[in-house]
């Protein structure tokens, strides 16, 4: 059984669409990473998902129940926005973190804040942009929660420290905790993450595991005989999802099967036939990319 | 147990293709030896800051491919029984994907089956010549 789920999920504020019938699920023990351009609806369905905000159609479901108070007990987050008090200390932070909570391991939350480097006597005003994140990491891995939501959990760290947050992520999956994290560094996602979403404009643009999305989508680049060659149906192929012709070369951007894609334009006569691999960027790139930059997209009928 | 892999999570090619082909090729050469132990899962994907999952699905491969072998509780080894051949097997594996990147571009760019079999000869014997 997936532990959560979400279905339709839908979020109006007036007339704009923040989130537009978005559904995946989220396997148990799975790091599901939450990708998508600035304004794409990452941080509306967190809040959704935590019941921050009332979801304006839709469900989400946690191990096929909804979200009730007693769901906070599992779960631990770390917002976008600090939610830190600023004239509190960090280690009045850790004592009201532990009074909220049944579970919270306090011993564990400063040893991690002693490895960030962050003297518990500061107030929050005090820290830095990274300092406060790193901080909030500390109180939310501190709750040895089912259920990690961690709204860009790197932002503003180091480079140092960015790969510690990773390494605290995989090591509360292999606990047996649910993790999805958003970030804008992809590279980071493409570490860590076992599955992911790309949401654009508020809808869904991709999901998978990373391993099969790297393993199908591949670009397949031919050099024509001719350039008003004339690609006989291929345009059509369920497993091409986009073509891109310029002159004689054609790149073909593959959903699977790029070895028989490329049989069948050595089939037209086609020569110069290579497969490219995409990483996750260029993945990523694909998916949000807008229509009309696809301008020299052939579009055969 | 030292290993050293490396892997690219930026590059194109799947981590756990990575992941196994780097053990295959460890494995080939010998650095990893027969009945060595792997890391575990947790600590390959902590070490190489890569999703467990992914760690655990090469290793789940590498098994079926005979090359390592997993005792519950016990860990992942390279498999000691007729270690010759898993080594062989991992070469193999490792010598066939390059032979086939090969022999597709060359074919792309337009060479016959005849010339890419001259090719092939000309640098086995280059390769090979003291053996001879």
């Amino acid at each position: 059984m997936s532990t959560i789920s979400i279905k339709n999920l839908r979020k109006n504020y007036g007339p704009y669409v923040a989130v537009d019938d978005l559904s995946f699920e989220i396997p148990k023990a799975c790091v599901f990473g939450l990708l998508g351009p600035n304004g794409a609806g990452k941080t509306t369905t967190f809040r959704c998902m935590l019941g921050l905000v009332r979801a304006t159609s839709g469900t989400i479901s946690y191990d096929g129940a909804p979200l009730v108070p007693q769901t906070f007990e599992r779960i631990a987050c770390v917002p976008e926005r600090s939610v830190l008090y600023e004239w509190m200390t960090v280690a009045d932070h850790v004592e009201m973190t532990r009074r909220a909570y049944k579970k919270f391991n306090v011993a564990r939350t400063r040893e991690l804040l002693a490895q960030f480097g962050i003297d518990p006597r500061k107030k929050a005003r005090a820290l830095s942009k990274g300092m406060r994140t790193a901080t909030m990491v500390a109180l939310a891995i501190g709750r040895e929660a089912d259920i990690l939501i961690l709204d860009e959990p790197t932002s503003g760290l180091d480079p140092v420290n960015q790969r510690h947050v990773l390494n605290l992520i995989i090591d509360e999956s292999t606990r047996g905790a649910t993790v999805i994290f958003s970030s804008h560094q992809i590279g980071q996602v493409e570490r860590a993450a076992e599955r992911i979403a790309v949401i654009d404009r508020g809808k869904l643009a991709l999901e998978g595991s990373v391993d099969d999305l790297k393993a199908d989508r591949k670009i397949v680049e031919a050099i024509l005989p001719s350039e008003t060659f004339a690609l006989n149906g291929l345009a059509g192929d369920p497993r091409i999802s986009r073509i891109d012709r310029n002159g004689r070369i054609v790149r073909a951007l593959t959903s699977r099967d790029a070895q028989d894609v490329l049989a069948r334009f050595e089939a037209l006569g086609a020569s110069g036939l290579r497969i490219v691999d995409l990483n996750l960027e260029d993945i990523f790139l694909y998916a949000v990319s807008p229509a009309d930059t696809t301008a020299d997209v052939v579009e055969e009928r | 147990m030292p290993i050293v892999l490396t892997v690219d999570p930026r590059s194109g090619v799947p981590i756990y293709l990575q992941v196994i082909e780097q053990v295959k090729r460890s494995v080939a050469l010998g650095v990893l030896a027969a009945g060595e132990q792997l890391p575990t899962v947790k600590q390959l994907a902590l070490d190489l800051t890569i999703n467990p999952n992914t760690v655990a699905k090469a290793y789940r491969e590498l098994e079926r491919d005979g090359v390592i072998e997993t005792s519950p509780g016990r860990g992942s080894f390279v498999r000691s029984n007729g270690s010759i051949e898993s080594t062989k097997t991992a070469a193999t594996d490792v010598a066939r994907d390059a032979i086939e990147a090969a022999v597709r571009e060359a074919k792309s760019i337009g060479l016959l089956a005849d010339d890419i079999r001259s090719l092939a000869s000309a640098a086995i014997d280059r390769w090979f010549r003291e053996d001879a």
